[in-house]
């Protein structure tokens, strides 16, 4: 037998020896004895018996190549080429170092045009199924709801989007918006009785004459300053008071006898209504206080339930 | 067959890093221009605007404002779509901010109007309970610099070739050209005539009276930028 495994047999057992002189110790210091380890758990078996083969098998192929080295001739046919003295055998290339190598070239040939394209991370991708799944959650569960829940609802995209101008209370934060506890207040009745009004609010492009298209026909006469005061604290007072005449006379034709609109025509302006406060969001308003901006990034429950909040708050 | 190669080190080296830096110039390059083309919509400042923005940078808005809606559905759902690198075309420079401690103002322009942002300016915890930005209200009587804004346009008409006075694509396929005076007069003149439409929607009277006397104040040309910015 050659030398070497005589030493290879050698180092193997020393280096067994070793490993089981440094367990013997950790397992010492554990305070349990060594076959309660190996029992207790088979991963300590198993790390145990890689580390003997780890041992083993390293000193044996170790010993074959350096028996190679000691042995082996090279033979074959030197190609034409010299590199500072250094030949190269025209020797055929390993058969499995060949196949990986094809192998390899149809990966990246698949990589290339179907993996990473088709695979690839995108983080708008990301986003894009985020929100489809934002978005089928949520018709799955509120596409139908209605009532108590749908002003819940309509409470909780207020407080995230409405909140900023007309306050936590909707009061409208002293007057720098709308007060949506109250349908209109005189200033704003006054305002669109001079100025007009066309802000599509009902769907339709009929637009509110102002106060030179507005006639009285109790008078039959345009609308006069003082019919203009009586009118509007009639209208902002829930339609009591002195002015009833005049608004009988003048704003009844479109807005009804009780104030409550007429669909495609005139707005409720007794008490808020789910489809006006839609049209508001959809198109935005301009009005005495101010311009409040379309809120299109709202979707259609939302609308309706923010309508359905609005109405709430005044009833 | 390529022994000759090996035999001229120095060419090949050569040769090789030719290849390679015309080959990442093409790859590079035009992907590169091509992300930072503006986004069909993205219109240049007006004069107003650009000294808005003067504005904005003067008081470090971008300290605690950053004007970058990334891609997530509670950010693109509290403030609009994410932000496109295209945006950012006629910013100079971008001021995406490193820090949100208020709210971004990338779109602020959708959901804001002019009364909101004085009444905000004038003080801001009186339309948001709470807030803790605070007060500008040096804003309503300092003058805005109209001219480094003009001068501002000038530059970047000549240097960059941003287009004023040119037709720009919208996104409904329409056109709109934004002016810029063929002089710092006529510039002027143009952002007293916008102040004048943005001091309409205002109730500060000393700001209104600014205006009225061919003064723009700070507050104005700020608004008209956050207006602007959609």
């Amino acid at each position: 037998m050659n030398k070497l495994y005589l030493w290879g047999i050698i180092i193997a057992v020393a280096m067994l020896a070793a490993t089981y002189y440094t367990l013997v110790i950790t397992v010492g210091d554990s305070g349990k004895s060594l076959s309660e380890v190996m029992s207790g758990d088979i991963v300590n078996a198993l790390a145990i018996a890689g580390a003997a083969a780890l041992v083993i098998i390293t000193t044996f192929v170790v010993i074959k190549y350096v028996r190679q080295m000691q042995d082996d001739t090279a033979d074959g046919t030197l190609i034409n080429e010299s590199w500072d003295g250094i030949g190269e055998y025209l020797n055929d290339i390993p058969k499995g170092w060949a196949i990986m190598f094809i192998l390899t070239l149809l990966w990246g040939m698949w990589y290339f045009t179907i993996g990473y394209p088709v695979n690839a991370y995108s983080q708008i991708g990301e986003y894009n199924e985020d929100v489809a799944a934002h978005n089928t959650k949520f018709e799955k569960e509120y596409a139908s709801i209605t009532g108590e829940k749908l002003v819940e609802m309509g409470e909780s995209v207020f407080l995230a989007e409405c909140k900023v101008c007309h306050g936590l209370t909707a009061d409208g934060i002293n007057g720098t918006a709308a007060n949506l506890n109250k349908r209109i207040d005189t200033k704003s009745v006054k305002y669109v009785i001079n100025n007009g009004s066309n802000y599509s609010l009902l769907g339709s492009e009929i637009p509110m004459p102002d106060r030179s298209g507005l006639f009285n026909s109790n008078t039959g006469a345009l609308i006069t300053d003082a019919e203009i005061d009586a009118v509007s604290a009639y209208v902002a007072n829930g339609m009591t008071g002195a002015g009833a005449d005049v608004f009988a006379g003048t704003c009844a034709v479109c807005h009804g006898e009780d104030g409550k609109g007429m669909e495609y025509v005139a707005p409720n302006i007794v008490a808020y209504t789910p489809s006006l406060v839609i049209n508001v969001l959809n198109h935005g308003k301009q009005g005495v206080i101010g311009g409040m901006p379309a809120f299109n990034r709202l979707n259609d429950k939302q609308k309706e339930a923010v309508g359905a909040y609005i109405t709430s708050l005044s009833k | 067959m390529f022994h000759w190669l090996e035999k001229n080190p120095f060419a090949f080296a050569v040769v090789v890093i030719v290849t390679i830096a015309f080959a990442g110039l093409v790859e590079i390059v035009p992907h590169f221009a091509q992300q930072a083309r503006p986004v069909i919509g993205t219109t240049p400042y007006t004069t107003l605007e650009l000294a808005g923005r003067h504005v904005y940078i003067k008081n470090s808005c971008n300290a605690c404002h950053s004007q970058l809606i990334r891609p997530f559905k509670s950010e693109t759902d509290r403030y609009g779509h994410y932000s496109l690198s295209g945006e950012y075309a006629y910013d100079r420079p971008f001021l995406w901010g490193s820090k949100r401690t208020g709210p971004d103002l990338m779109r602020v322009g959708n959901y804001r109007t002019t009364d909101w942002h004085e009444n905000h300016m004038k003080d801001p915890a009186s339309v948001v309970p709470g807030s803790i930005m605070p007060a500008y209200t040096w804003m309503f009587t300092n003058e805005a610099d109209i001219d480094t804004a003009y001068a501002e346009q000038v530059t970047v008409a000549d240097f960059f070739g941003v287009p004023y006075n040119e037709p720009i694509p919208m996104k409904d396929g329409s056109t709109k050209i934004i002016k810029m005076g063929s002089d710092v007069a006529e510039a002027r003149a143009m952002a007293l005539a916008e102040a004048k439409l943005i001091a309409q929607d205002m109730k500060d009277q000393d700001v209104k009276d600014a205006v009225a006397n061919g003064k723009i104040p700070e507050i104005v040309a700020i608004i008209a930028y956050m207006n602007g910015l959609h």
